[in-house]
């Protein structure tokens, strides 16, 4: 089986435009596949779908073949699963969670979760109410991971974590990969899904707009970049440079938006007296407006 | 503010509130029918309910002209409801503190530039509104009622309402100043519980013992109590009237100075963790099995049960001799007791308060464990469960096996208490019938669980409520299709007529059958409503 998770025309239409529609996707196995789209877009709904937690309207959902909601059983056994929301565990500890789960997963070897606690620094002698939202993520995480699954399916699963943790997550990750796992994760930050993923669906309102590699992603990237200079202001350079929009000069400060690669920006001022040097990523939301706001760019999104 | 406050306790102001207009419009209009319309034969009525009075001071108030409707009401109404807002009391105290914060209400409040001071009063005057609407729709019970029958006394029913109202109130504001001590809401609940049973108990000893009037005029209970205005020559305590302003007024500004030094989610003392061997101990094996796992997950539930089921039997097998020794030469008691107990007052006793009690209790025993059931899915416990390889039919499965094992575990452990208190005080009890009427308590609460399962597999939110209705009807039923002489078909809506008197008459085999179709259509339509439904919205 090459495919890991099939949908055709997949749709859950909750009224008023909202819900997911006619969503076709293939995830190959073994791959990670990041499904990007801001708050509301559907990722949730689509991940539900494919959990056989929601019905959908019309289409199917498969997972390795294996329908998602006439074999939900079936498809669990193969399947790590991080919800969007924690659930309340309320006084049972940490371990009595695991155990509690890790009995119904079945296969769980107790040296695993030894191992996962360790790399991500989860007490699990403490009271599950007692945990931060942080920890509540480890150990949801390390409930997704214990048992080695063929496909893990992630909701938002760096939510929370602090920075280290989230690099100790994308290393579990590969390893996950290398391993031969496929890797389905769900998120709103498109920095977070270069760190590991090898394709991006990208889901708008619904709808899936987009299924790119991580170099035609780049494409979409964008950066609001503030440089502040000790001299003059190399203003016409940077206006010229490739993928550079935006600017605005005040004083020794220049502000402007950056498309993709930073090399032509970084060529424009390597000759100027840098100060100061930032760069924020906008909400994947606004990297949409201001990608789609060019129609003729819809094209090419739609033609990737 | 309030407003919204307000709004968190609607569902509590009218349920409680339907309650209480029961409680006082049925047993307004049970007078008549038990005391009958004659001065002579009221009272004798009340001669023999005084007798009775003694023995059952842990649920009543001293009696006080039970010859009249308005003595009986305040008395067989008014007194037990004290019970009843205790409940909502604790309950509405612990959500209004720790259900909010846990909820991020709080955040949001102060976040919006609400000072901890308007929250906390707030939080007291919505309740407080809440709670005179509930007050209201009593009176409005006893006015329904009584006026069917004979004049109203409308300045007394105001006066018990008034005094009704502040015991809410009372209660609420010491639990919502227990609250602050506590992080958990199920901490904040069982403190606040534990609290009122003390003061509850306070007052018992003072109705029992006039040499206990000191220590018990501590509890609002006592002062509840002591507010007799709607009985003909009764009075209004204005010292206890005045002792509940002021116990308001200090939990209030003591909460308002207990929320200001704590931090939101965070008891008021916090001390630093200290290691127990006991956290790192191995979890137990039990959650590694079906069923038993989710046993032991509800295990605080059937132990708490079993353990009030148990003292309750032992208290009632206790006092079965001095009752009925008391209250056998009393002709209305006498007719009570032996009626259909071949003429055995032990047996009537034991048949009409203990089994009748401990319906009651497994009823909230069921409630309990479907509001379990209901929270597993509203807290995404079940979206877990569900994302393992676990069938939708098996999650019911186990709630039902869950319910009949814990049931029997209960339902044993009473039974058990109560021979064993017979024999420590040399009362015979027949051991067929006790084992009879005991295991015909488990398909009882089934049936309470099947209900409750089919509810909470499609709507969980509501399944407590609608439950807690469902128990409320069915013992209202019970208590009126006798009095208004309703055929026997609406008579066998009530659960407690399907499980009929086996203590006395045998097992009712057309209830069994009713009650384990009831079961098999609940579980089965839980079920099939489970396979059916969206998890995780």
């Amino acid at each position: 089986m090459n495919e890991a998770i099939r949908t055709e025309g997949l749709t859950k239409d909750y009224g008023l435009g909202r819900g997911l529609f006619d969503l076709d996707l293939e995830v190959r196995s073994g791959e990670v596949f990041g499904y990007l789209g801001p708050n509301g877009a559907g990722k949730t709904t689509t991940i539900r779908q494919l959990m056989g937690l929601a019905y959908p309207t019309r289409g199917s959902a498969s997972v390795f073949g294996l329908d998602c909601h006439r074999q939900a059983v079936e498809v669990k056994r193969h399947v790590g699963y991080v919800p969007g929301e924690p659930p309340q565990f309320g006084g049972l500890r940490g371990r009595e969670v695991i155990a509690y789960l890790g009995a119904m997963a079945g296969g769980v070897d107790p040296a695993r979760v030894k191992s996962l606690c360790g790399r991500l620094q989860l007490d699990l002698s403490r009271r599950y109410r007692e945990y931060s939202s942080g920890n509540k993520k480890k150990l949801l995480l390390v409930i997704a991971f214990m048992h080695r699954p063929e496909l893990l399916i992630l909701d938002e699963p760096t939510s929370g974590l602090d920075p280290l943790n989230q690099q100790e997550f994308y290393a579990m990750v590969r390893e996950a990969r290398q391993g031969g796992a496929t890797v389905f994760l769900s998120s709103h930050v498109l920095s977070e899904v270069e760190h590991v993923c090898d394709r991006v669906g990208i889901i708008r309102t619904g709808r899936l707009v987009n299924i790119s590699s991580m170099e035609q992603l780049h494409e979409i990237r964008v950066h609001r970049v503030e440089i502040e200079f000790a001299g003059d202001v190399p203003a016409e350079a940077i206006r010229r440079a490739d993928g550079v929009d935006g600017v605005t000069v005040e004083n020794h400060r220049v502000q402007c938006v950056v498309r993709g690669s930073f090399e032509p920006l970084m060529a424009a001022v390597a000759r100027a007296h840098v100060v100061n040097l930032t760069s924020h990523e906008p909400s994947l939301e606004d990297t949409f407006l201001e990608y789609y706001s060019d129609p003729g760019k819809e094209e090419v999104a739609a033609a990737c | 503010m309030l407003r919204n406050a307000f709004r968190l306790h609607r569902w509590g102001w009218i349920g409680y509130g339907v309650v209480l207009f029961a409680s006082t419009y049925v047993q307004a209009g049970a007078f008549v029918q038990v005391a009958g319309t004659t001065a002579a034969g009221r009272a004798a009525f009340a001669r023999s309910m005084t007798a009775l009075a003694g023995q059952l001071s842990y649920i009543l108030p001293r009696p006080f002209r039970l010859d009249t409707l308005d003595g009986y009401v305040q008395w067989r109404s008014y007194g037990p409801l004290a019970l009843v807002v205790m409940i909502w009391a604790i309950a509405a105290a612990a959500g209004a503190v720790r259900g909010d914060e846990d909820k991020q209400l709080v955040d949001y409040w102060l976040a919006a530039r609400v000072s901890r001071a308007r929250l906390v009063a707030s939080r007291l005057a919505a309740f407080g509104l809440a709670a005179l609407l509930a007050a209201v729709l009593g009176v409005l019970g006893y006015l329904a009622g009584a006026a069917q029958y004979e004049s109203v006394n409308l300045g007394g029913a105001a006066g018990k309402m008034l005094t009704l109202w502040l015991l809410m109130l009372t209660l609420f504001a010491l639990c919502y100043l227990v609250a602050q001590f506590i992080a958990s809401i199920r901490g904040a609940q069982a403190a606040g519980t534990a609290v009122v049973v003390v003061l509850y108990l306070l007052a018992v000893l003072g109705r029992t013992n006039h040499s206990f009037d000191g220590l018990s005029w501590v509890s609002p209970f006592t002062w509840y109590d002591a507010t007799t205005v709607l009985a003909p020559g009764g009075s209004l305590d204005a010292a206890g009237v005045g002792l509940s302003v002021a116990v308001i007024a200090l939990a209030g500004v003591l909460s308002v100075l207990a929320f200001a030094r704590r931090d939101v989610r965070g008891p008021l003392f916090a001390f630093p963790q200290r290691e127990v061997a006991a956290k790192e101990a191995a979890p137990s094996p039990l959650l590694g099995w079906p069923v038993a796992r989710l046993l032991y997950r509800q295990r605080g539930i059937v132990a708490g049960w079993a353990l009030i089921t148990a003292a309750m039997a032992v208290y009632m097998v206790a006092i079965a001799h001095s009752v009925v020794d008391s209250a056998i030469n009393l002709p209305g008691m006498r007719e009570f007791l032996t009626h259909s107990s071949g003429g055995d007052p032990y047996r009537g006793f034991i048949a009409a308060f203990w089994f009748g009690i401990a319906q009651l209790l497994l009823a909230g025993f069921a409630v309990h464990l479907v509001s379990g059931w209901a929270a597993d899915d509203t807290e995404g416990i079940l979206t877990s469960v569900l994302s393992m390889p676990v069938h939708r039919w098996a999650v019911i499965g186990e709630r039902a096996a869950t319910a009949l094992v814990g049931t029997a575990f209960v339902v044993a452990i009473g039974s058990l208490a109560a021979a064993g208190m017979a024999a420590g005080v040399g009362t015979t009890l027949d051991a067929a019938a006790v084992f009879r009427a005991s295991w015909l308590l488990v398909p009882f609460v089934l049936t309470y669980s099947a209900v409750g399962a089919a509810v909470s597999a499609d709507f969980p939110r509501a399944a407590v409520g609608l439950l807690g209705v469902l128990a409320f009807c069915s013992f209202l039923v019970y208590e009126l299709a006798p009095l208004m002489k309703w055929p026997a078909w609406a008579a066998n809506l009530s659960v407690q007529q399907l499980y009929g008197t086996p203590f006395l008459t045998g097992v009712f085999w057309n209830g069994l059958w009713g009650m384990l179709a009831v079961v098999v259509v609940g579980f089965g339509l839980a079920t099939l409503l489970m396979q059916r439904r969206e998890v995780g919205q």
